[in-house]
């Protein structure tokens, strides 16, 4: 391990160098120095382990500038790469792709941290390309919650849903406003909505609500009608009726029959549909 | 009315009316008022045409002017106030007796009417001559309270804007409430009417539009109908208001009018009517009578139907979308019977009243032909059964139903109809449910008579009868031959004799001569030795509504071999008939059986006695006599029956009969029949009920899952959660039907406790959760509907310890979910209202039930406010029923109170008919039980309801008259003061009304009878005066002094308010009927 970093120390002078001059241009001396002393301890430990017993003060300065530039451009690299992708805590992915830029080999992750086999290359890769990585970075384990599609509980969900919804809507409304009760003593648990008379009953009694009508819509819009006039789709709010005959031209129902006849040819000849007459000066029989 | 002599109709009148004009010239809808004139065209048939009697009711009447001389006028209403407001006689039969004398004093039918007219003594020479009289009279109406019906909505706006309208309605004749006119089904003329209206409004009458003028300051316009072909007055209407207009895509002389936003509806419940058109033109080989038909929906329509020359009017509520199922047959069914009465009711109209029961019967049995078409074979035997049911049912409890009564004399004696409580000489008189079942006799009758002389001759008949009327109708007046159009029941019969050459004479003495029905009692032994069916058949002729029949009977017997019909004679004192046996038993060979229709079938011949070749017997299968039988055979015949048979009315008689066999067999007979969907779905919905009987008889056997369960779980249920149904798709109507009946049917099952089994319930309750109408086409309005009213079907009375009282906290576990559920629907329906408000109704009727069972607190409250004006009509009657219910079991005078005079002041014809209707169904108490309510101020109450209140609905007077019926019965009430103190009161009338003490307290009754005391001598004098004037007009001609009278005094009436005006037409009435009487 501390061969290649000797070895590589050289082409990285420049930028230590930089780097060193502007350390101690910085307030902070103090702890630069106490850096710089834990690398000449390491160069020093790394030289005995080496078999040197002695070194030159010269030498070890050398390596240790060496090996300060060398950790430095590894840190700005992988710094570079992780805000590259926009992150900005470097990852180990990081720093490898930096020790490849590097061209030093890749450190060899620890047996401790490598999991699984390693697919090996296929033929069609050359073998210079970088290993696959471990298996569980890119494998997916399938595992899914089983999706609701079980009939039963959806049933069970929607009428749940909407009888909650009934309940809660049904209850607002109650509160806000007028209440008939069947129990004197309590007149909170089975709130009813007080009865209130309408001027035309027989309207909402008997004209199909907007919901329903559109589910109607929804099953069978099979047919539209696609003749209307204007004029007579103003005077009716409700919507036509899908299977409504064409041939019908509808009235305003104010009854006042329009004095311009419908366009088409076959012109119905009906007594209600003729305009109305000019009083003549006559008298009435 | 005799039909012996009425080869030709005799006019009862001295004239005869040819043309009769009818101009509105104005409708107030804010005041409600109506101004107009009608212009009668009569031809004297006498010499000295003296006196022109018509008919008017209510209306104010400013001139009458003949050929343009003032003529002076007698207006009298003896039916306004019909006993004498001095009397204290409170017993029905005196009342019915006055009351038919004071219709028949202005019967137009008998020639008489309310308003007598004296013909200026210039005209008299003319009548020499029998030159035309021209009859002009000006009148007005002012807030009617009956003829006419306004509808005005309270909101802001035009009164196009509004939705405002006016019909016109009533019961039989009632046009004299809305125009002085001949008010008789027998008088025809030809018509012009001009109703002037607002320019935003239509007005629709009868006859053919001609033209449509504005006014001159344009903002009116008139409407101009001319009706060319003879009609009767009591078949003109009129319709106003601003009706949206829809031409009828498949006939464009047929135009459809209703309320505005309602067309949507109006073209989809229209869609289907060219059909019946057709169907009736093709089965009567006749062109439909009139140039035009228009048909009329109106709210608050008097009934769901009334038919008019050339137009219908009906109830708004029967327009629906095409998402409604079971309105759907209902409008149909209501728009074939309109156009039935089209043909025969409108166009050929009868002769007299005796003669109703041809035109209802006809008009009834061609609708009956429509039904068969329509909805099958099935449907219309179904239908029939249930017509005739009905009609035993009620005539068995009420006395006879007399189709053609005769009166001999017009003595009281000879009333045909003794047993019933008010006289069946008049339509006016009639108890509503009394015509109604007539109406289903007279079909049931012409039934019988098409099974005589076969339906090809029938229709002939009716082809003869419509071309005679054509032919006559298009004829002048002076060739006499409108009378062409009449029909008579001797004209009837003669025409039937003429084209069938059958004699139907006893069948007719039988059920149109006489009352009643037949009721038979058969059983049967196997006479093995002689292999002879030993059939008995009693008759019970003496009990009340039954008759004795002697005649032909037909008994079909189902046998091993095949089915064989047999005649058997019924006559006088044979009761055993033998029936040879055509097979042996001879169970071993397999072979298949053969039915009726020829088709062969296995049977499983297990259950059968060993002995008997019999497998059933039927007794009159055709329903050809107008009966009941009770007919006993062992239960595996029932069960055959039920199975193999498959005539519908078999398999209904054989399901009503297993109710009395709980056994497993009757258990699977049903079960097998339920799931057969080649099966009348109305069979398999009656074996629904009838199974839940038989399950809860059978309670400590039963084996399996509670009844019909796991029947519905097959059927409705997911296949892979069977706990819940499927999304909603009705897309077949017979399950449908099925669906929305076995929960109903299923909540009626007990058990052991004779509480509804907790399975059951759950069962209900998950089918309401999981009730999903996303997907379906149809609305499910009826189906929840149906199942709330399951819910309601599986209450039980609450276990009630120390009658405590009901609250919250000691409500019982599984009716707190009921609770739950209809809560939510209640108020759920409040923000997505359904269809004609089916759900809110089943709630209300499900909180009466939890009242009555002492789950909750009874309380009215809660359907006092849903009965109020202003809520769905459907909704009001059913608040109002459980408001009658409510007063029965509380024995409320309050609310007895509050629903009287609801019957009296509701601004709808239909709800104060209805709360009458109800409270006689279940009164609060009946003339045979002591009940706190019976005293005498309700007596009072009711006898001046009956007697002067409802002088403007007849409908509502008899509804009266039979709600006093059902409380007091027919004598004097019991609990009136002593009866020798009532006897006294009758010797000596007058002098008792001048005791102060037995003053009557109430209203008109108090004023009348202080004028009787002479307080006010002024008014007294001067009407006595009046009225003697007139006695004198109309004894000797008239002189130019007395015209000026009397225009000067008719004049003062305009000016009057209503209620003295009517008081002064009683003091006329009073005065001058002992007069009157003199005459009649």
């Amino acid at each position: 391990m501390a061969d290649p970093a000797v070895a590589s120390g050289g082409p990285l002078n420049a930028g230590a160098r930089g780097s060193a001059g502007k350390a101690t241009s910085s307030p902070a001396e103090n702890y630069l120095l106490a850096r710089r002393r834990t690398l000449q301890v390491v160069v020093s430990a790394l030289l005995t382990e080496s078999g040197f017993e002695s070194a030159e003060k010269a030498a070890v300065e050398t390596l240790t500038e060496m090996l300060q530039s060398y950790i430095t451009e590894i840190g700005r690299c992988a710094k570079a790469y992780c805000e590259h992708t926009a992150r900005s805590v470097p990852t180990l992915s990081d720093t490898v792709v930096t020790l490849i830029e590097m061209v030093t080999n890749a450190p060899v992750t620890p047996k401790a941290l490598s999991a699984g086999q390693k697919r090996t290359h296929p033929a069609h890769i050359p073998s210079h390309f970088p290993e696959f990585p471990d298996p569980h970075t890119y494998i997916k384990t399938p595992t899914f919650r089983e999706p609701v599609s079980d009939y039963q509980v959806v049933r069970e969900k929607a009428a749940t849903q909407r009888r909650d919804v009934e309940r809660a809507l049904t209850r607002f409304i109650a509160k806000t406003g007028e209440t008939q009760s069947l129990f004197k003593d309590d007149i909170t648990t089975f709130p009813l909505i007080a009865a209130q008379p309408s001027t035309i009953p027989y309207l909402s009694a008997l004209l199909p609500s907007e919901l329903e009508l559109q589910a109607l819509e929804e099953t069978d819009s099979s047919e539209q009608d696609d003749q209307t006039d204007g004029e007579n789709t103003a005077g009716n709010a409700i919507t036509d009726d899908p299977g409504a005959d064409k041939e019908n031209s509808m009235l305003p129902p104010s009854g006042v029959v329009p004095s311009t006849k419908a366009s088409e040819d076959n012109v119905i000849d009906n007594p209600y549909l003729r305009p109305v007459k000019k009083p003549k000066v006559r008298r009435k029989k | 009315m005799n039909r012996k002599k009425d080869k030709g109709f005799e006019s009862p009148r001295p004239f005869k009316l040819t043309h009769q004009v009818v101009c509105i010239n104005n409708i107030n809808f804010q005041r409600k008022s109506v101004i107009g004139y009608v212009e009668l065209t009569i031809f004297p048939t006498v010499v000295n045409l003296n006196r022109i009697k018509l008919n008017s009711k209510q209306c104010r009447i400013y001139r009458v002017r003949v050929n343009d001389l003032e003529a002076p006028f007698l207006y009298n209403d003896p039916t306004l106030e019909v006993c004498h407001h001095e009397s204290k006689q409170r017993n029905l039969n005196y009342f019915s007796s006055a009351y038919t004398a004071a219709v028949s004093a202005v019967d137009p039918d008998a020639g008489h009417g309310e308003l007598v007219i004296k013909v200026p003594s210039e005209l008299w020479k003319q009548g020499d001559d029998l030159k035309v009289l021209k009859v002009y009279i000006e009148f007005s109406l002012d807030q009617p309270k009956g003829g006419l019906h306004f509808v005005v909505p309270d909101v802001e706006g035009s009164m196009a804007e509004r939705g405002a309208h006016v019909f016109s309605f009533g019961y039989q004749n009632s046009t004299r409430f809305w125009f002085p006119c001949v008010d008789s089904y027998s008088e025809l003329c030809t018509w012009k009417l001009e109703f002037t209206v607002d320019a935003s409004m239509v007005a629709v009458s009868c006859g053919d539009l001609v033209e449509t003028i504005y006014t001159h300051d344009m903002r009116k316009k008139t409407f101009h109908y001319v009706l060319p072909i003879p009609t009767a007055a009591p078949n003109i209407s009129l319709a106003v208001g601003p009706f949206e207009i829809l031409v009828d895509p498949y006939m464009h002389e047929v135009t459809h009018f209703c309320l505005p936003q309602l067309l949507p509806l109006l073209k989809h419940s229209m869609s289907y009517l060219h059909e019946i058109f057709e169907f009736y033109e093709e089965i009567l080989t006749c062109r439909y009578p009139y140039s035009c038909f228009k048909t009329v929906f109106v709210d608050e329509a008097y009934v769901q139907v009334s038919s008019y020359a050339s137009m219908s009017i009906f109830s708004t509520n029967l327009l629906h979308s095409a998402m409604i199922i079971d309105q759907t047959p209902q409008t149909r069914r209501c728009l074939a019977q309109a156009l039935a009465q089209q043909f025969f009711g409108c166009f050929i109209s009868r002769m007299s009243w005796a003669d109703e029961w041809v035109l209802k019967g006809i008009s009834g049995y061609i609708y009956g032909l429509y039904l068969k078409k329509t909805f099958g074979v099935n449907e219309y035997r179904h239908w029939i059964k249930e017509e005739l049911d009905k009609i035993v049912e009620y005539e068995l409890k009420m006395g006879g139903v007399l189709l053609h009564p005769t009166f001999s004399g017009g003595k009281e004696k000879d009333n045909p109809t003794p047993h019933l409580h008010f006289s069946i000489k008049h339509p006016h008189t009639l108890s509503w449910e009394y015509y109604k079942m007539f109406q289903c006799k007279a079909h049931l009758v012409m039934r019988l008579i098409e099974n005589r002389i076969s339906m090809e001759f029938m229709l002939q008949v009716f082809n003869k009868l419509l071309s005679l009327a054509s032919t006559a109708s298009s004829q002048k007046y002076q060739s006499h031959m409108w009378s062409q159009m009449l029909l008579s029941t001797h004209a009837f019969l003669k025409s039937i004799s003429n084209v069938s050459g059958k004699d139907i004479g006893p069948l007719i003495k039988q059920w149109v001569d006489q009352s009643s029905v037949v009721k038979f009692f058969g059983s049967f032994a196997f006479n093995r030795k002689r292999n002879v069916l030993e059939l008995e058949i009693r008759q019970d002729y003496t009990s009340s509504g039954t008759q004795k029949y002697v005649g032909p009977i037909k008994v079909t017997v189902q046998e091993l071999d095949g089915s064989f019909n047999h005649m058997l004679q019924i006559e006088e004192n044979s009761l055993k008939h033998d029936i040879p046996c055509h097979s042996k038993s001879r169970r071993n060979k397999k072979k298949k059986i053969p039915l009726m229709n020829g088709e062969e079938v296995d049977m499983d011949l297990s259950a059968m006695d060993a002995d008997s070749p019999l497998l059933w017997i039927r007794i009159d299968p055709d329903m050809s006599i107008l009966r009941k039988v009770e007919f006993e055979q062992a239960d595996f015949m029932w069960q055959y029956q039920l199975r193999y048979e498959r005539d519908v009315v078999a398999q209904e008689e054989a399901i009503s009969a297993l109710e009395k066999f709980p056994t497993p067999a009757s258990r699977l007979a049903l079960t097998d029949i339920l799931e057969q969907e080649q099966c009348f779905y109305k069979v398999r919905m009656q074996a629904c009920f009838c199974l839940a009987k038989i399950a809860n008889a059978m309670v400590s056997t039963w084996q399996g899952p509670p009844a019909m369960k796991s029947l519905f779980t097959r059927m409705f249920c997911c296949k892979s959660c069977p706990n819940i149904v499927k999304t909603n798709n009705f897309i077949n109507f017979q399950s449908y039907f099925l669906q929305k009946t076995m929960p109903v049917a299923m909540a009626l099952l007990r058990d052991g406790q004779n509480i509804c089994p907790k399975d059951v319930l759950n069962f209900i309750l998950d089918l309401i959760k999981y009730n999903d109408n996303r997907k379906n086409k149809f609305s499910d309005n009826y189906y929840r509907a149906d199942l709330i009213e399951a819910l309601t079907n599986s209450l039980t009375p609450a276990m009630s310890i120390n009658n405590e009282v009901r609250t919250v906290d000691n409500l019982n576990a599984d009716v707190r979910l009921i609770l739950e559920e209809i809560t939510r629907f209640l108020n759920m329906e409040k923000l997505l209202p359904s269809f004609r408000n089916t759900i809110t109704i089943s709630c209300l009727r499900a909180i009466r039930q939890l009242q009555k069972n002492g789950h909750i607190p009874s309380d009215p409250s809660l359907f006092k406010s849903y009965a109020q004006y202003g809520h769905f009509v459907d909704l009001r009657i059913a608040a109002l029923e459980a408001l009658v219910d409510y007063t029965r079991v509380e024995r409320s005078s309050a609310e007895l109170q509050w629903l009287l005079s609801m019957a009296q002041n509701d601004p709808v014809h239909y709800v104060r008919h209805k709360i009458l209707g109800m409270l006689c169904k279940n009164p609060p108490f009946t003339k045979t039980t002591d009940s706190a309510l019976c005293n005498e101020a309700l007596v009072d109450q009711l006898w001046k309801f009956m007697n002067s209140g409802t002088s403007h609905d007849w409908r509502l007077r008899c509804d009266a008259v039979n709600l006093y019926y059902m409380l007091f019965g027919l004598t004097r009430p019991s609990c009136l003061p002593l009866p020798e103190l009532g006897l006294v009161l009758n010797l000596k009338e007058k002098k008792a009304v001048l005791n102060p003490t037995i003053k009557p307290e109430l209203g008109v009754g108090a004023f009348n009878t202080m004028e009787d005391e002479d307080i006010d001598m002024e008014t007294v004098h001067d009407s006595q005066a009046f009225i003697h004037h007139h006695l004198n007009l109309l004894e000797r001609p008239s002189t130019p002094g007395t015209h000026t009278h009397t225009h000067t005094h008719t004049h003062t009436h305009t000016h009057t308010l209503p209620n003295p005006l009517h008081k002064h037409m009683a003091e006329h009435r009073r005065a001058t009927s002992t007069g009157h009487l003199g005459h009649y």
